[in-house]
């Protein structure tokens, strides 16, 4: 089969093909490796490509098919990592300066997981300064462009991973998501992006992270292959306190079942009070298009969401803290946007952080209760799609909104709930807007019920208008 | 609130011995500014009774 049939298809595609022998991983690899080579002039996707590592690991993985040892669908599917994700013996950076030369010596425990399935790795992915932003524009390594459109970020932090998987070099990338870093590339790249329930997926390996909200989550081309994806990540790690030893179901054993019946919520606040017009259109045609599958409409009302901006506080004396030896230092290494954003931090007081934990109760308990009387919502992923790379505010309803830096926040205002909350969330692909960049919808299930969200989403995934769009740099497109 | 920029200055140095200008002192504003806005949201707020163990109230 020719490369350029080859880098089109998905995951659920190609793995019978592997396991049947008709793919090779070695030239599968290859493929990959050359797309990444021939895009990251455009996109300045990766920090570091693994030409030779994965080549080593195709052959192993290869002659493991070989010899018959065939571990499951991830066999042989090159994989893009986040470069804020510990790799034993290869730099990890985090975005930074600080850590340019960082050599951990040991794997994140997805690497791990993921490696053991037989994934390939090709390299290291681009991302926003130590994760701390949506824009993927990086101070040290450049910005990350978007597919759909060269001069547009591509969303983030984990836009590196958007980036490829939507331009067809990696067949799913993962990404670490604390505000939406997961489900923003998603949505701004036009791929399907998960950020699973708290506690589903061991963060161990994750760097220079926060205590509260952060998620590993894969971000595929379709939905079947992010359950294939998180079938492989889910589980309990005994190394990792804040996972949770809830039995994994077979996610893909739920993509085929029927909406009809299931109750879809509405926010009748929030979610769609701050939105560009074509955004929300795309979106009220998702919830017409699942209304026609059988799913029953009913708003639900979330008056504590006014206060979701309280999650900031926590936020930011998490992020001092967090930053506080390297800030000492390397001043002089970090970039201006996370720098002036992370001084701040020191300001919060205790009972100011104490307060902001017991807000983010509240709000937990709210969709506590609104999930008790829906099986899920769907709300727009971001209010815009891809701002231009070079753009510091947006204008919506006549105020401006600063989208990167100090006092930030419009494009992850949809998103970085779910992290305060912990509930699984999904963005998919919902249509395009009138220059042909992408939007996304969003559901939110209750806690560890992926397996619906996976239901819902492939079931739209069906309908949508996104389904057959590809970026033009794509190779085939 | 407004913090005086010498406070802030004195501040920051006190916590990790970093000098700011007036100018970057202004970069940090809009990071300080958000925490007092979304503090000031939050004094109509009752938090009082907020603990882990709460009942709902959940309507019939």
């Amino acid at each position: 089969m020719p490369n350029v049939d080859l880098l089109r298809m998905t995951i659920s595609e190609l793995a019978p093909m592997i396991q049947n022998k008709e793919v090779s991983p070695v030239e599968l690899t290859e493929a990959a490796l050359a797309e990444a080579d021939r895009l990251q002039p455009m996109l300045n996707s990766f920090i570091t490509i693994l030409h030779d590592r994965a080549m080593d690991q195709a052959r192993e993985s290869e002659a493991a098919i070989a010899r018959g040892d065939y571990r499951g669908p991830l066999h042989g599917i090159p994989m893009g990592l986040k470069d804020n994700l510990a790799t034993a013996g290869i730099t990890t950076t985090v975005g930074s300066k600080v850590l340019a030369n960082h050599v951990p010596d040991e794997d994140a425990e997805v690497i791990i997981r993921c490696r053991d399935s037989g994934a390939i790795f090709i390299g290291k992915e681009n991302l926003e300064e130590f994760a701390a932003g949506a824009t993927s524009n990086n101070p040290h390594y450049g910005a990350v462009h978007n597919p759909w459109g060269l001069d547009h970020i591509p969303g983030g932090s984990s836009g590196g991973g958007g980036a490829n998987v939507a331009a067809g070099v990696t067949f799913a990338s993962l990404g670490t998501d604390l505000g939406g870093s997961v489900r923003l590339p998603g949505t701004f790249c036009g791929v399907v992006g998960l950020k699973q329930s708290y506690g589903r997926v061991s963060q161990r390996g994750l760097m220079v992270t926060s205590f509260n909200g952060d998620h590993i989550g894969p971000m595929t081309r379709s939905v079947a292959d992010s359950a294939l994806v998180l079938q492989v990540l889910a589980g309990n790690d005994p190394l990792d306190p804040s996972t949770v030893p809830v039995p994994v179901p077979d996610y893909s054993a739920f993509l085929g079942k029927s909406l009809k019946g299931l109750k879809m919520g509405v926010p009748s606040n929030h979610y769609f009070d701050l939105l560009d017009g074509e955004v929300e259109s795309a979106v009220r045609g998702s919830i017409a298009a699942l209304e026609e599958m059988g799913a029953e409409l009913q708003e639900v009302s979330l008056p504590m969401m006014e206060y979701i901006g309280a999650m900031r506080i926590s936020a930011m004396a998490d992020g001092v803290v967090t930053h506080e030896a390297m800030l000492k230092n390397h001043r002089e290494d970090y970039g201006p946007d996370v720098f002036y954003r992370t001084i701040p931090g020191q300001f919060v007081l205790g009972k100011d952080y104490s307060k902001s934990l017991r807000v983010q109760r509240m709000i937990q308990e709210e969709y506590a209760q609104v999930m008790q009387q829906v099986d899920f919502l769907i709300t727009p992923t971001a209010p815009v799609p891809a701002p231009r790379i070079d753009a510091q505010y947006i204008k919506m309803n006549g105020e401006d909104h600063r989208i990167r830096g100090p006092g930030s926040g419009l494009i992850s205002r949809n998103t970085s709930p779910m992290n305060a909350v912990g509930l699984p969330a999904i963005t998919v692909p919902c249509g395009v807007n009138e220059v042909g960049l992408p939007i996304g919808v969003q559901f939110i299930a209750g806690p560890f019920e992926e397996a619906l969200l996976f239901q819902v989403a492939a079931n739209y995934e069906q309908v949508s208008p996104s389904q057959g769009l590809r970026p033009a740099v794509a190779v085939g497109a | 609130m407004s913090i005086l920029n010498e406070t802030l200055k004195a501040m920051i140095h006190d916590y990790n011995g970093l000098e700011l200008s007036d100018e970057e002192l202004e970069l940090v504003r809009p990071e300080l500014e958000s925490y007092f806005a979304e503090l000031k949201k939050l004094d109509d707020l009752d938090l009082s009774d907020v603990f882990s163990g709460r009942l709902m109230q959940l309507p019939d």
